[in-house]
């Protein structure tokens, strides 16, 4: 059963644990590949993450003159391949959301790869295992589609970006407003 | 054999999923090390070097169905940390007692012959009394259980006592009084995201306790109500359904303010009152006076979100009272965690599935650590050493006679006091930092320099450790195995995952072999096994009302845990408690208390007009020993700083991340400036986990609550002045 990265915002608590867990996943040399940011860090505290959303036709693997960027079949868009990567920086410029990362010493790009490792035998990944907050959670299209309902008000009133941002994405974003739609029990 | 196969509730938050199995490694299923929430983890351990490498979630734990926070996922890295001291340490020069400088590597045997000769000394001079041991409840209850006999039998001395002071006895006196009974939750954590309403006062549940927020989300998103009582908007606040950002230091006002209102407008349980509780009549005068103006004069809350709470909590089919240290770690403590709990009582919400109250568990084992003799007047099963009969039992266990038993000795903080007046010339410290998270710091520190000898052990060099004379190596909670208690009451196990590094020993194996050169080795000999101190342990808690003698680790494996109190092999244990309406009183009724309100020990003047609170950080845990060396944690929140509301800082015309002189009648520190309108006017806060000059204790004040001896940690006065020149960078 495939299943997708899907983010709530509005559940954020800052606490970084998505970093610390990108370090872990195997093969990652222990740099994290996702942000979290302070919205409004001298009014609230308000944090989201900014993780990358696996777009179905990224910009980055389309800007890279060298094949670097693999697509895995899962539609997961890889780190750059060490052996292909000439260090242009294409890809860092071209993301719309400036998921790419670079490094200088190495001269290689590296970023978030679902870790691959994990996701495609369906476990998931680091950062969705341990967000204590469930703001990352690692979800079937059915439990999706079912969140998609449960946000969306009668109105009309579109509260969520699903399904999808500007282009089409394998991750899943719930924009802050996810409570918009609860009728409350008493 | 247990007859009724039994396992502890799996939620829909529980999934089966397979954990990802790396080549040349096995997992070793653990919890973390820090805080009372105990997340599950595995431990990746390389098959061919046998050391921890890893982290891997640990999906099929019930509690928190593979989340941690970035202490859990770090936590790991301890284990094999460049900082570990791996051999023991002595220090000849006293004269460089304070400073890291002057250790020198020495045998386990001279260690051993140095300690038991000044021990003796001290004790022939200044009687057995003149010995002391602090202690802590980040270990196992083994290492918890194995302390209190080590003192009382070993080094025969009646002065023992441990950080919890610091953390939990508060709301371990307030449970006790109301309840009878001190187990820090009334319900297992699978029910708190099935309530409706979450009343949480004096927790910065985000940050202290996060893999507890995954269900507390889960409460709003299913349409029921999170209520936030705390002077700052902290991530949890921010979302609430409705904040009371009361002055640090005024709970007790503020939860008679609520009782009164429940009862006013109808929203006592009159059966269930007299039924099951003494005192209503007594505290509904009481708080009769705490109208939502005068409560409102108190706190700084607004009267409408006064009405506004009690209307949601009362009228909320079932809601759970939480709270933490923000409330408990103040001079009223215990008046505060009665107070809250009243709330329950009163509308008697509580006794069922998704209602009751709980006490967020600060340290790893701050509940079992409680229960099993670290307490200056505790033996283990919760048993009293002022009551005969529990000294007789526990006795027969430990094979010594009621004469014996040493007499009750003092709290935390004031076993430093006895030190600088002398009583106390020699300390054995363990498991604690309290040179960081004592209260009143310069003067504590001073106490400690002044002690004639002091042994430490420890896996790093604490703070504290800089005051040793001998500074003993133990191991971190991967080396060694047991079990905890979480935050909800219930056991669990801890897994060995790597063998000792260097000479490190667990602290268990430690005090045998001390014990065998204190002469006293026969009480301790057959201790060879970190199970057979498990063994004597259930034992000597059989009976106890903290009863964990039918919880074996056979079982603690096949239920996901065992709630206390668990008292033989049939019994599965108990993750509710109350539901037949019995609380622990001989009378089998609860207490509802009332509680004249008093105001925080010291109160803002002119010349100290802000109110100074302290507090954790996510990154941190306790005195920041282990977590300020790890080094992802380190680079998110490298130093303390204060938190100062922009209008407050206009005032003193300060500037983000400009640093500032914080000081009190105590002491004073310079702070980075952390400019937030997430923060009272009149409140400043620092995070309490760094150490030396940049510890907020160097400023807060020793002022103990009279049942529980918890400092008030969380209000002082305070004042800030703008640096002359401003550092250059
Ligand atoms: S782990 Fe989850 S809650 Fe924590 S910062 Fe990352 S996204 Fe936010
Ligand atoms: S930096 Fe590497 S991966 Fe990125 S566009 Fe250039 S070659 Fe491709
Ligand atoms: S999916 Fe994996 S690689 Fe991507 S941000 Fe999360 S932990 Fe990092
Ligand atoms: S510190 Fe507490 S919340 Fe964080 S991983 Fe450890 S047990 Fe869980």
């Amino acid at each position: 059963m495939k299943k997708r990265l899907y983010l709530e915002l509005e559940n954020c608590i800052g606490c970084r644990s998505c970093l610390a867990a990108c370090t872990q996943c195997g093969g990652h040399e222990e740099r994290n590949r996702n942000y979290v940011y302070d919205v409004n860090p001298l009014v609230n505290r308000q944090t989201m993450p900014l993780m990358c959303l696996h777009c179905v036709n990224p910009a980055c693997a389309r800007s890279c003159p060298a094949q670097a960027i693999q697509i895995h079949e899962t539609g997961a868009v890889l780190s750059a391949l060490v052996e292909k990567c000439i260090g242009c920086q294409n890809c860092t410029i071209a993301c719309p959301y400036g998921i790419p990362k670079f490094d200088t010493e190495q001269n290689l790009m590296y970023k978030c790869d679902l870790c691959i490792d994990r996701s495609k035998d369906g476990i998931p990944p680091m950062c969705a295992s341990v967000c204590p907050s469930n703001t990352l959670q690692w979800l079937t299209d059915e439990e999706i589609e079912a969140k998609q309902k449960q946000f969306n008000l009668d109105n009309g009133k579109w509260v969520t970006s699903m399904p999808y941002l500007e282009g089409e994405t394998n991750v899943r974003v719930n924009l802050p407003g996810i409570l918009q739609g609860v009728t409350k029990l008493f | 054999m247990q007859k009724v196969e039994y396992r502890n509730e799996r939620d829909k938050f529980f999934k089966e999923i397979e954990n990802l199995q790396h080549p040349n490694e096995t997992l070793v299923k653990t919890h973390c090390s820090y805080c009372g929430m105990q997340c599950g983890m595995n431990l990746r351990v390389n098959t061919k070097t046998n050391k921890i490498i890893g982290v891997e979630p640990r999906y099929d734990w019930p509690v928190t169905v593979g989340k941690m926070c970035p202490k859990g996922v770090t936590a790991y890295q301890q284990t094999n940390h460049k900082d570990r001291i791996l051999k023991p340490l002595i220090r000849d020069d006293a004269s460089l007692k304070g400073t890291k400088e002057g250790f020198r590597e020495a045998s386990w045997e001279e260690a051993y012959d140095l300690i038991a000769k000044k021990f003796t000394e001290l004790q022939q001079e200044y009687g057995k009394d003149t010995l002391s041991v602090f202690s802590g409840v980040s270990m196992t209850n083994e290492k918890c259980y194995l302390t209190g006999k080590f003192a009382r039998v070993a080094m025969q001395t009646r002065y023992i006592d441990y950080n919890g002071r610091f953390c939990m006895s508060s709301a371990a006196g307030g449970f006790l009084r109301s309840f009878g009974v001190d187990r820090g939750s009334t319900l297992p954590w699978t029910d708190i995201h099935e309530t409706d309403c979450l009343f949480i006062a004096g927790s910065n549940t985000a940050e202290c306790h996060p893999t507890s927020m995954f269900r507390v989300w889960n409460v709003q998103e299913r349409g029921g109500y999170i209520i936030v009582v705390d002077p700052r908007e902290t991530p949890i606040a921010r979302r609430a359904d409705l904040h009371l950002d009361l002055r640090p230091g005024t709970d007790l006002a503020l939860a008679n303010g609520i009782v009164n209102l429940l009862i006013q407008k109808g929203y006592a349980d009159e059966e269930f009152i007299n039924k099951h509780t003494n005192g209503f009549e007594e505290t509904k005068e009481l708080v009769k006076e705490f109208t939502p103006e005068y409560t409102s004069q108190i706190t700084g809350v607004a009267p409408e979100k006064i009405i506004r709470a009690a209307e949601i909590y009362g009228k909320a089919p079932n809601a759970v009272v939480m709270f933490a240290r923000g409330i408990e770690q103040q001079h009223k403590g215990v008046d505060n965690v009665s107070g809250y709990t009243n709330m329950a009582l009163v509308t008697g919400k509580i006794g069922r599935p998704k209602a009751g109250v709980a006490t967020f568990t600060g340290q790893g084992n701050g509940q079992g650590g409680r229960e099993h003799g670290q307490k200056s007047d505790l033996l283990p099963g919760y048993r009293k050493l002022t009551n005969p009969k529990h000294v007789e039992e526990v006795c027969q266990v430990w094979g010594i006679t009621p004469e014996e038993m040493p007499q009750p000795g003092v709290s935390a903080y004031e076993m430093f006091e006895l030190m600088d007046q002398k009583t106390i010339r020699g300390l054995y410290l363990l498991c604690s930092n309290p040179a960081v998270s004592a209260p009143n710091l310069n003067f504590v520190r001073k106490a400690m320099k002044g002690l004639d000898f002091m042994v430490c052990a420890d896996f790093y060099l604490s703070e504290s450790a800089e005051f040793a004379d001998v500074i003993l190596p133990s191991v971190t909670w991967s080396e060694d195995e047991g079990t905890v208690t979480n935050i909800e009451g219930r056991i669990i196990k801890i897994n060995k995952a790597q063998e000792p590094l260097g000479e490190s020993k667990p602290d268990w194996q430690i005090q045998a072999e001390l014990a065998e050169r204190l002469g006293r080795g026969k009480y301790f000999s057959h201790l060879k096994t970190a199970r057979d101190v498990a063994d004597e342990f259930r034992l000597a808690s059989k009976g106890g009302y903290a009863d964990y003698y039918g919880a074996t680790w056979d079982k603690i494996e096949k239920q996901d845990g065992v709630f206390w109190p668990c008292k033989d092999e049939n019994d599965p244990g108990t993750p509710h408690m109350f539901l037949d309406k019995k609380f622990y009183h001989p009378d089998g009724k609860a207490k509802i208390c009332a509680l004249p309100y008093r105001p925080p020990a010291e109160e803002p003047n002119e010349e100290y007009p802000l109110r100074l609170t302290t507090g954790r950080v996510v990154f941190h845990y306790l005195s920041g020993n282990q977590t300020r060396r790890i080094q992802f944690l380190h680079d998110m929140c490298p130093e303390p700083y204060v938190e100062v509301h922009p209008e407050t800082a206009a005032k003193y015309n300060i500037e983000h991340e400009e640093r500032v002189r914080l000081f009190t009648r105590r002491g004073e520190a310079v702070y980075k400036v952390k400019i937030t309108e997430a923060i009272r006017k009149d409140t400043v806060f620092v995070p309490y986990h760094f150490g030396h000059d940049q510890s907020i204790n160097l400023l807060t004040i020793a002022a103990l609550d009279p049942i529980s001896r918890m400092p008030e940690f969380k209000a002082c006065a305070a004042q800030i002045e703008k640096l002359e020149l401003k550092k250059v960078q």
